[in-house]
């Protein structure tokens, strides 16, 4: 199973998703889409806290993160 | 001067961890938060989270260290190489997040992408700042 994380207030909703299910497949692709058109990143682990920003849903990735949007604090 | 100083910066350090440890074990927004950086960072990052409440990360394009402290607002720090704090910066994600995913998404924005971070960032003059 991989695993799409969503910042949110609650601090994250996770969506786990079956890499042999076409089906679940296609709704990880579909919220990797909806995610990153409303200005999320999308990040994954590239080694021991080494991080890449991705921009094409790849489901061969175990975890991916999204982070909303940056504004000045 | 320092007199003065030193002693309420290790009182700060304190409660910041204590505080940090209480988290860690609830199952609360703050706690998942915090759960979640922890296993984004690189073990020198979570060795320096736990005993300071900071962790440093390099940023991907000057190449400078940044501190990223706990909390979700004027936390990020220039490091020089001698260690002597610079300027603050202040950028946030969206949304009234928790501490752990502000910092997160701070620590990421700054390995990955350093001059866009920078560029909705708000720059704390060194005078102004009090971590």
């Amino acid at each position: 199973m991989a695993v799409q994380v969503v910042m949110d207030h609650s601090g994250d909703r996770r969506h786990h998703f079956d890499r042999n299910d076409l089906e679940s497949v296609a709704d990880a692709e579909r919220r990797f889409h909806e995610l990153t058109s409303r200005g999320f990143t999308a990040a994954a682990r590239v080694g021991p806290g080494e991080v890449s920003k991705i921009s094409a849903f790849d489901p061969a990735i175990e975890e991916t993160l999204f982070v909303p949007r940056l504004i000045g604090g | 001067m320092f007199r003065f100083r030193r002693p309420l910066a290790g009182f700060r350090m304190r409660a910041l961890r204590r505080l940090y440890q209480t988290h860690l074990l609830e199952n609360t927004a703050e706690a998942r938060g915090l759960r979640l950086l922890r296993s984004w960072l690189s073990p020198e990052q979570r060795v320096q989270l736990d005993s300071e409440g900071a962790f440093e990360v390099i940023g991907s394009d000057s190449g400078k260290r940044y501190r990223i402290c706990y909390g979700t607002s004027t936390n990020i720090r220039e490091v020089d190489l001698a260690g002597k704090p610079g300027n603050s910066w202040c950028f946030v994600p969206v949304g009234g997040l928790v501490a752990g995913d502000v910092m997160l998404a701070q620590k990421i924005a700054l390995e990955t992408g350093e001059t866009a971070a920078l560029m909705v960032a708000n720059k704390v003059p060194l005078l102004f700042c009090s971590r």
